[in-house]
């Protein structure tokens, strides 16, 4: 082996039902589940974390079914990227999901990267993202163990950003999370499943894990819109999902979810008060006002955190517009590859 | 006429089967068998002075099989004769954060890591500095010892009569304009393998280089061996840009590793250590000014240029005299001033990158250009024509000019684009703009004058018809030995797969300064034509003894030798080297070429910089879509016309231009490398962003011919001079979309927001003003 | 002391590699891209940076391209994995390998054996796709020499050349 950067030495662990799973994860809290593996290698090849062993879950078959009933899509957690860019039911149905899937990473990555993955995806910081020599030259932050944060060193939390792309649709869509831990399965909505904190912004214990999503099929627009620099690879510098309904030309459901700027995914509060309203001009303003105000984004990365915050807002401000209009049904994503 | 004639489409690349089964071997790919793994600790200060390195426990690691340190390295290395001031690992200071400081060898990768986390370094740290105005300033640290307020060089250069020029000006015009600091980002990382064998002390290196011969040089210099117990060889390298033309201290320290090692050693660096070696296009400040007529001629031109360069010297020299050599030789220049000051700061060093030197004083000229003949109510064309050169000339400073082509690049992209038709005519959002560049076809003078000629090439062929061409030049993707082969073919009259070519490795080919500035097709090409053609006279002469006929009534074509005057006499090229071999055996020929003495630039100091035998030239035209609330930049096309001289091969040319407009699109789109207090930012390709697949737009490539009188069958350069003019082009897209002006390099979305919230509040402001009025 | 890790567990792994099954013993943290560099020797398959970012491994599992650097080769047990050296077969190239190199879609080759398992890829599931979707589908591959042109030209005489 002369390749630099190979994985810390390992064992994996592979389980074939949940139960097994978690009950690994119980046996020793330091294992880390392995879905794709697109997020979480990369992070142990910088060696950002060392686990003893991985607890690879794609052999759990219940984790990759998706299935679609009346009112409910229920998607499994090791359901790949590439099939919720790609399945016109999800375009149909969850336009905001099919758009935030295609835009994620790149076409080999959505074919590697789960569902459970994206929710589950570490924080990201421009000083915690970075090789061990890096880290240990610039001196240790929060996050990786150290006293102080770089990015805030007045502060006493991370900032870390959440920066994926699914949460935002779900939270938008008002999608279930359903989770599995010793004894049975809980569900909490998408946006109660993060904490604002970048060193530990999922609110799962040691020993659960995500089973499947659960997206309401209700008569709803919605659509996703990502700003980042690059149209592929990149992760968001900030991404807005808008699920809203329109009856009789007025505004009667909407919320709204943030990327990209905080810790964790961010649903819009104080949108009731814009229902009931014609989508004009300034209800727009008030909707990009919503949003400027309640994101958060810090120095996590090399965009100014001033540009990202405008940049939610706008992303905001052209999606509802757009959703609004008579002509649109949604905003999907490029159906990126296939016939 | 084989390959040349006719409507060309041009050939594949003589080795590109090899690439695209995966047969090619780069240097990872090489045979590692018995090899040690190398690995290198790096500095974590920016400035320090290295108290204490301790490497004993390390040493006594089982598996550790060399361990090196600054106190092993006692030659400094440098691609200059003039400024070598670095070492293959710190000796007593270190001054910048990822600076070689200790290497070993282990046994596997693991234990050679363990063994880096057990060397103890102890420093005391110093002052750094990350600007090139703070590294200035009067009580700043020296970074070198030698040269007082950390000025690696100044230059003043001062041609025709400013003030005049500038009087005389109908518009007088000055900016200033910061363009990031960028990367080669070749997606090959660095990789080296070195071999000693103790027994013969002998040393064979295979790496990464785009200089050969100057890592042969380099590799002697600092491992103090004889030269000729050193063999290096260039396996498939995965691009350069400048990132490997010169010598770099990993390759240096692999090489020095194996010796200690008495063995094998491989060094694979990650994509991090690959960013943090460098060498690439300084952070630079522009102010310029220029003085234009109404008649859109151009009066004067001042320049000051600081360009931060990084810890070390590198080709620092050099990058500084480009930048001011380089504004002659485009347009017809009355008067030009230039100051330029190449600055140390604790950074990686920078070196050459892809139309070194000449990228962002271009930018800024054409930017300015661009504005002032918008302020004068001039078409952005027509300015141009209005200042064109005639060639044959020379330059103010001493440029020899022989074939000038850009009028005709002018007239295609303006033709093509519908710039007459469509621009300003374009919705709100969209917006075209243009620009021009040059580029030198190989540097008249090299850095190390040895009074050989400047390109060897030898020439064999065999009792069995086949013929062989030996050169230096190291082929890094840019079809280099294709061309050696269509320049030999075509002399020969044979086809291209008649010819086979053998390239860079020492023990074989003749030596050849490297794969930069350009020089190879210019200067190779007609080294390698001389070869063919003496080659070709002793078959004619052996054809003419066989036929009986005088050697001048022979003519070559088609792999036959005929008469000319009895067209049923002939014999085939194999026949003809049959006779030739009568006597003599295998035969080898050499050919040369030299640049003429009048080529080689000015007599003032650093006069030779920016001197070529042949300028190419470009103009394009670049259309944008700019969205105002993001701040988003889209390219959706660009047209672009390259005066390479003579296409000899125009599908490489074609590739190349593409490739050179695209990566000027990446540094004036979303390229930069940036630094959090000397701590790389951008070192993987997730955060130094080039452009993808879907953010590259059609580029339409035409070549314009002027045939370079000097040029092989008119050639010039066809890689470089495409470059230079993508981001002012792409500025004047987007004033004229949104009626913004950019100062800073790349357009990222935050730095075109800012601007739109500028002039947004400009036009607040304005609006307000005209009210009270 | 500083005795380096006892050698670690390997289990046996049987894939079809290029059409061919064969068993190796592997390391449960090797990635498949160092299994496939190193313990089967076919170095066509590049590294072009520190993980998940440049799309050089590509290689198809299943039909499938993806970076084989994201990938640990123990979760390749089973399947099929094809690299550039498996395309063409008795020494003939196949056509997304005639056309990089007629149409110069590859300079210095080094992005190439990824752009072209990305393009295969893309072929297999989309036998006739248009120049958007070729560019979507080669999205997660970085060409530093090409600009893309001669690549997506490459594609399309591909597809013109029929199987
Ligand atoms: C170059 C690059 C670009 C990227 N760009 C983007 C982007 O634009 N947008 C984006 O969203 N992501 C991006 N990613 C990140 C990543 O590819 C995706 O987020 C992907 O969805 C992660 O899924 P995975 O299955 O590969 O996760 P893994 O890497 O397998 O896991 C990620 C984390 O989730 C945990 N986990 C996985 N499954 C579960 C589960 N069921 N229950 C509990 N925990 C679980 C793992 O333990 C791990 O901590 C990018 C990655 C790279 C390398
Ligand atoms: S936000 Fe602060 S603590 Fe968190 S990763 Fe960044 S520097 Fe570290
Ligand atoms: S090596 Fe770069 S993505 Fe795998
Ligand atoms: S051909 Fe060189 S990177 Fe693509």
């Amino acid at each position: 082996m002369t390749a630099p950067l190979p994985l810390p030495r390992l064992r994996l662990i592979r389980p074939t039902t949940v139960e097994a799973a978690i009950a690994a994860r119980a046996d020793c809290p330091q294992h880390e589940f392995l879905a794709g593996g697109t997020d979480l290698l990369v992070n142990m090849r910088r060696g950002l974390l060392a686990p003893p062993a991985l607890i690879d879950i794609t052999g759990i078959a219940e984790l990759g079914e998706m299935r679609t009933t009346g009112d409910r899509t229920r998607i499994g957690a090791l359901v790949p990227l590439a099939r919720l860019a790609e399945d016109p039911v999800i375009a149909d149905r969850h336009a905001a999901l099919q758009a935030a899937a295609a835009s994620i990473a790149a076409p080999g990555h959505r074919r590697l990267g789960t569902v459970g993955g994206n929710l589950c995806l570490q924080t990201r910081c421009i000083y915690f993202n970075q090789s061990a020599w890096w880290r240990a030259a610039n001196g240790a932050c929060l996050k990786s163990g150290g006293e102080v944060c770089h990015v805030a060193p007045e502060g006493t939390r991370c900032h870390a950003a959440f920066s994926g792309d699914l949460a935002p649709a779900l939270i938008a869509l008002d999608a279930d999370i359903e989770v599995a831990r010793p004894g049975g399965r809980r569900r909490v909505a998408c946006a109660d499943l993060y904490h604002e904190e970048g060193r530990a912004h999922l609110r799962l214990a040691a020993d659960e894990i995500v089973t499947a999503i659960e997206v309401p099929a209700t008569a709803t627009r919605s659509g996703y819109l990502k700003e980042r620099v690059r149209r592929s690879f990149d992760f968001p510098l900030a991404g807005v999902a808008i699920a809203c309904r329109i009856e009789g030309e007025r505004l009667s459901a909407l919320r709204i979810g943030v990327t990209g700027t905080n810790s964790r995914p961010l649903l819009i509060d104080g949108t009731d008060a814009l229902l009931g309203h014609r989508v004009d001009e300034s209800l727009l303003t008030a909707a990009e006002k919503l949003v400027a105000k309640q994101v958060r984004p810090m120095r996590t990365t090399l965009f100014p955190s001033n540009h990202r915050r405008s940049i939610a807002a706008a992303l905001t401000r052209r999606l509802l517009g757009t959703l609004a209009a008579p002509e649109t049904a949604a905003v999907r994503g490029p159906s990126t590859e296939g016939p | 006429m084989t390959q040349l004639a006719g409507a060309r489409a041009g050939v594949p690349l003589i080795d590109g089967i090899d690439k695209v089964t995966g047969r090619a071997r780069y240097t990872a790919d090489l045979d590692h068998r018995g090899a040690l793994v190398g690995r290198i600790l790096r500095s974590p200060c920016s400035h320090a002075q290295i108290l204490r390195l301790d490497v004993e426990r390390a040493r006594r690691l089982p598996g550790v099989v060399a361990i090196l340190t600054g106190e092993d390295c006692r030659v400094p290395y440098g691609v200059l004769p003039i400024a070598m001031n670095e070492y293959p690992l710190a000796r007593g200071k270190v001054r910048y954060r990822g600076e070689p400081v200790a290497a070993v060898a282990a046994i596997d990768a693991e234990t050679a890591a363990l063994a880096l986390s057990l060397i103890e370094l102890e420093v005391h740290e110093l002052p750094a500095y990350y600007e090139a105005d703070q590294a200035r300033a009067a009580d700043a640290v020296r970074i070198h010892d030698d040269k007082p307020g950390n000025l690696e060089r100044e230059v003043h250069h001062s041609f025709g009569d400013v003030a005049a020029g500038f009087a005389t000006a109908d518009l007088v015009r000055e900016t200033v304009i910061d363009c990031a600091e960028v990367n080669h980002a070749q997606i090959e990382p660095h990789a080296a393998l070195a071999e000693f064998d103790p027994s013969t002390g002998r040393l064979t290196m295979q790496s990464v280089s785009q200089v050969t011969f100057y890592l042969h040089m380099m590799l002697a210099r600092c491992l103090e061996m004889d030269e000729s117990r050193i063999r290096v060889i260039k396996p498939f390298v995965g691009g350069g840009f400048g990132a490997r033309v010169e010598v770099l201290n990993f390759e240096l320290v692999t090489a020095m590793l194996a010796r200690t090692a008495g063995g094998k050693v491989a060094m694979e660096l990650t994509r991090e250590e690959t960013f943090i070696t460098h060498r690439a296009r300084p952070q630079t400040r522009i102010r310029m000014k220029l003085g234009l007529g109404r008649d859109g001629r151009l009066r004067a031109c001042e320049c000051e240029v600081v360009q931060r360069g990084g810890a070390y010297a590198g080709y620092g020299v050099i990058t500084i005299l480009y930048a001011g050599s380089l504004l002659h030789g485009l347009y017809d220049l009355p008067a030009v001033r230039y100051d330029g000051y190449r600055v140390y700061a604790n950074l990686p060093p920078c070196g050459a990158m892809r139309g070194h030197g000449s990228v962002d004083t271009r930018h800024a000229f054409e930017l300015l250009l661009d504005r002032m003949a918008r302020e004068l109510g001039l078409d952005p064309f027509e300015v141009r024509r209005r200042n064109l050169l005639h060639a044959p000339t020379r330059t103010l400073n001493e440029l020899a000019i022989n074939s000038y082509g850009l009028a005709e690049c002018l007239d295609r992209v303006e033709a093509a684009s519908g710039w007459r038709t469509r621009r300003g005519r374009l919705p709100r959002g969209k917006g075209l703009g243009m620009a021009c560049s040059h580029y030198v076809s190989g540097a008249a003078k090299p850095i190390h004058w040895t009074g050989e000629p400047h390109a060897v090439v030898n020439v064999k062929v065999d009792w069995d018809g086949s013929v062989t061409a030996f050169t230096g030049a190291a082929d890094i993707g840019q079809g280099s030995s294709t061309m050696v082969a269509i320049a030999v073919a075509e002399t020969l009259g044979l086809p291209i797969e008649q010819v086979r070519v053998i390239a860079a490795d020492s023990a074989t080919t003749p030596k050849d300064n490297g794969a930069y500035s350009s020089r190879i097709t210019f200067m190779v090409g007609n080294a390698a034509i001389d070869a063919a053609r003496r080659l070709r006279t002793l078959l004619t002469e052996a054809a003419a003894r066989r036929l009986e006929r005088d050697p001048a009534d022979i003519d070559c074509t088609d792999g036959r030798f005929r008469s000319l005057s009895a067209a049923d006499q002939g014999i085939s090229f194999t026949d003809a080297v049959k006779a030739a071999l009568v006597d003599q055996g295998t035969l080898t020929v050499k050919g040369t070429f030299t640049c003429p003495p009048e080529a080689q630039g000015g007599k003032h100091r650093g006069g030779a910089v920016g001197s070529t035998m042949g300028f190419s030239y470009a103009a394009q035209v670049v259309e944008v879509s700019v969205d105002e609330d993001t701040g988003r930049v889209s390219v959706d096309r660009v047209w672009v016309a390259l005066d390479c001289g003579f296409a000899i091969n125009p599908l490489a040319v074609r590739g190349q231009i593409e490739g050179a407009v695209w990566m000027g699109m990446g540094q004036a789109l979303m390229e930069e490398t940036r630094y959090l207090n000397g701590m790389p930012a951008h070192a993987s390709l997730l955060e130094y962003r080039m452009p993808t697949s879907l953010d590259s737009p059609p580029i339409d490539a035409m070549i314009v011919e002027s045939i370079d009188p000097n040029g092989p069958f008119g050639a010039k350069e066809a890689s470089e001079g495409a470059l230079a003019s993508f981001a002012p082009a792409l500025a004047a897209a987007i004033a004229d979309a949104i009626g913004v002006d950019l100062d800073v390099l790349p357009a990222t979305p935050d730095r075109v927001l800012d601007a739109v919230i500028a002039r947004r509040r400009r036009e607040r402001l304005d609006a307000l003003a005209g009210g009270r009025r | 002391m500083f005795e380096p890790d006892p050698i670690p567990g390997k289990r046996l792994l049987r894939i079809r590699l290029n059409g061919r099954w064969r068993e190796d013993a592997v390391a449960d943290d090797q990635l498949l891209v160092d299994y496939l560099r190193e313990t089967a020797g076919l170095t066509g398959t590049k590294t072009g940076c520190d993980g998940g970012e440049c799309g050089a491994c590509t290689v198809l599992v299943d039909d499938d391209p993806v970076p084989s650097c994201l990938t640990l080769a123990v979760r390749c047990e089973g399947r099929s994995v094809e690299t550039i050296e498996g395309l063409g077969a008795g020494g003939r190239l196949h056509r997304l390998q005639r056309a990089f190199h007629e149409k110069l879609g590859a300079q210095c080759g080094f992005c190439t054996p990824g752009m072209i398992m990305a393009a295969e890829g893309l072929l297999r599931r989309c036998p006739d796709p248009s120049e958007a979707q070729i560019r979507a589908a080669l999205a997660g591959n970085l060409c530093r020499c090409t600009g893309y042109v001669k690549i997506v030209e490459s594609v399309r005489a591909a597809v013109q050349a029929g199987t």
